[in-house]
C-alpha cells in the first residue's frame, strides 16, 4: 500500500485523540485539525512518538471568518513524516497556551507570530519584548486588514509610480516588433 | 567661519586614491562585491579596500534594500565615520524601493535619510558598473564635486526629521538633544499614519484551503 507511514501516523493520532481530524495530504505530509486547548496535549503526544523536530509556527488570517489559523509544523526523523497541527482561534482577543515547556524554540516562533499577527501566547514571558519590528506602534503588519500599499506610500514618502511614468511620458510600445 | 569645502587638487587626488570601504553589507548587492574585490576586477588597484570599522572608513556602500531595522545601524555607523566620507547607493532599491516598493518595512528613497553621492542603477549592478562608479567617484573627489557629509551637517535637522518619521532616533543618533527634540515634533504625524493603516476591508479568498491545495 502506498502512503503507509503517513497512514500509520493518522491512525496513531485518531486512536489517541477522538476529536482530531487527521488526513494524509500527500506523500510525507499529514495534517491534523484540532481545538486550540487540545494542541498542547497533541504536540506532547507527537513528541513522545518520534516527532522531535519542532520546525516552526505559521499563521493564516481568515478575515471573513474572524479567525486566525495557527499551524505548528513538526518533523520526525525516524518516521520521515511532516505533520501540520492546525487550530483556529478568534481574531480579536484570541489566546493560545505557549508550547515552551515542550520545545524551547517555540518561544522564538511565538514572538514572531505575536509581532506579525497579534496573537497572544499565554505563558511566554518574552512576548512583549521587541523582536523583529522595533518601535512598531501600528497594527500587526501581516494581518489582512493592514493596508500595506497605503502605509508604505504615507510612511516612506513613496511617490505614485504610475503618475511618475506619465510625467516621463513612457508609453507602452505599440509599433510592430522586428521579426 | 569659512564655509567647509570638500578637498580638491592634490589633497583630493590623494583622498580619492585611498578610499576605504566600510564593510557594511545589506541586501543582495553584497554578492557583487567579492568579484569586484578579487583578481578579475581587482578594486585594490584603485586603492580601494575593505575596512572593518567605521572610524577608519571613507566610503559607505549601501548594497541594496534597507529595512528600518538596518537603517538604524547604518545611520549610527555613518555618523561615526571620519570626514570626508562618501555614500554610494547600489541598485534600484536605494533609488525608489525597487521590488520592495510597497513593503511596510523597507525604505524607498535612501537620500531622504542619508546624503548619497552616487547611485548605481541596476538590479543588481554588474561589477563593471561598480568599477565605473568607483572611477567616477575618484574623478569627482579629485575635482571636489562630492560634498555629502557637508550637506548632512548643514541640513541635519531635515535629515533627522525624515529619520524620526520612520524610527526612534533617540537611541541611534549621536546628537541626543536634537534627536529628542525632533522625535517629539513628529509624534503626532506618526500616530496619524499608524492609525490610518488599518482599513475595514475584506479581501476575497478561496473558501476552503483544500481547494487551493
Amino acid at each position: 500500500m502506498e502512503l503507509e507511514k503517513e497512514q500509520a501516523v493518522v491512525n496513531l493520532v485518531k486512536e489517541a485523540f477522538e476529536d482530531a481530524e487527521a488526513d494524509v495530504q500527500r506523500a510525507r505530509r499529514v495534517r491534523i485539525k484540532i481545538a486550540p486547548n487540545r494542541v498542547f496535549p497533541l504536540v506532547a503526544f507527537l513528541k513522545a512518538n518520534g516527532f522531535n523536530h519542532f520546525v516552526t509556527i505559521t499563521a493564516v488570517d481568515w478575515i471573513k471568518d474572524g479567525e486566525i489559523e495557527l499551524i505548528y509544523h513538526l518533523w520526525s526523523y525516524t518516521r520521515k513524516v511532516h505533520v501540520m497541527v492546525k487550530t483556529r482561534i478568534p481574531r480579536d482577543g484570541g489566546k493560545m497556551p505557549t508550547l515552551k515547556p515542550l520545545f524551547n524554540q517555540a518561544e522564538t516562533y511565538e514572538r514572531d507570530v505575536h509581532e506579525f499577527f497579534g496573537v497572544y501566547f499565554e505563558g511566554n514571558e518574552k512576548l512583549d519584548r521587541d523582536f523583529i519590528l522595533e518601535d512598531w506602534d501600528g497594527p500587526p503588519p501581516m494581518r489582512k486588514d493592514f493596508d500595506t500599499r497605503r502605509f508604505a506610500a504615507e510612511f516612506y514618502g513613496q511617490e505614485d509610480i504610475e503618475s511618475d511614468l506619465l510625467k516621463l511620458k513612457i508609453q507602452p510600445y505599440k509599433g510592430k516588433l522586428m521579426q | 567661519m569659512a564655509k567647509e569645502r570638500p578637498p580638491k587638487g592634490l589633497k583630493g587626488w590623494a583622498q580619492g586614491r585611498s578610499l576605504w570601504i566600510l564593510q557594511f553589507c545589506t541586501g543582495c548587492g553584497a554578492v557583487e562585491l567579492p568579484p569586484v574585490m578579487t583578481s578579475r576586477y581587482d578594486m585594490e588597484r584603485f586603492g580601494i579596500t575593505p575596512m572593518a570599522t567605521p572610524r577608519q572608513a571613507d566610503l559607505l556602500l549601501i548594497t541594496g534594500y534597507l529595512t528600518v531595522k538596518t537603517l538604524k545601524r547604518v545611520i549610527r555607523s555613518y555618523e561615526q565615520m571620519g570626514e570626508p566620507k562618501y555614500v554610494i547607493g547600489f541598485g534600484s532599491c536605494t533609488v525608489n524601493g525597487g521590488m520592495y516598493w510597497d513593503s511596510y518595512n523597507t525604505i524607498k528613497r535612501l537620500d531622504l535619510y542619508l546624503p548619497v553621492d552616487l547611485y548605481i542603477a541596476g538590479c543588481m549592478p554588474r561589477p563593471e558598473a561598480i568599477i565605473e562608479a568607483f572611477n567616477r567617484l575618484i574623478e569627482g573627489i579629485k575635482q571636489g564635486k562630492f560634498n555629502g557629509w557637508i550637506r548632512y551637517k548643514e541640513n541635519l535637522r531635515w535629515y533627522k526629521r525624515n529619520q524620526a518619521m520612520i524610527m526612534d532616533i533617540r537611541k541611534w543618533s549621536i546628537d541626543k538633544k536634537l534627536a529628542e527634540e525632533v522625535w517629539r515634533e513628529v509624534q503626532e504625524e506618526r500616530r496619524k499614519i499608524f492609525e490610518q493603516a488599518t482599513v475595514p476591508h475584506v479581501y476575497e479568498y478561496a473558501e476552503r484551503i483544500s481547494e487551493v491545495g
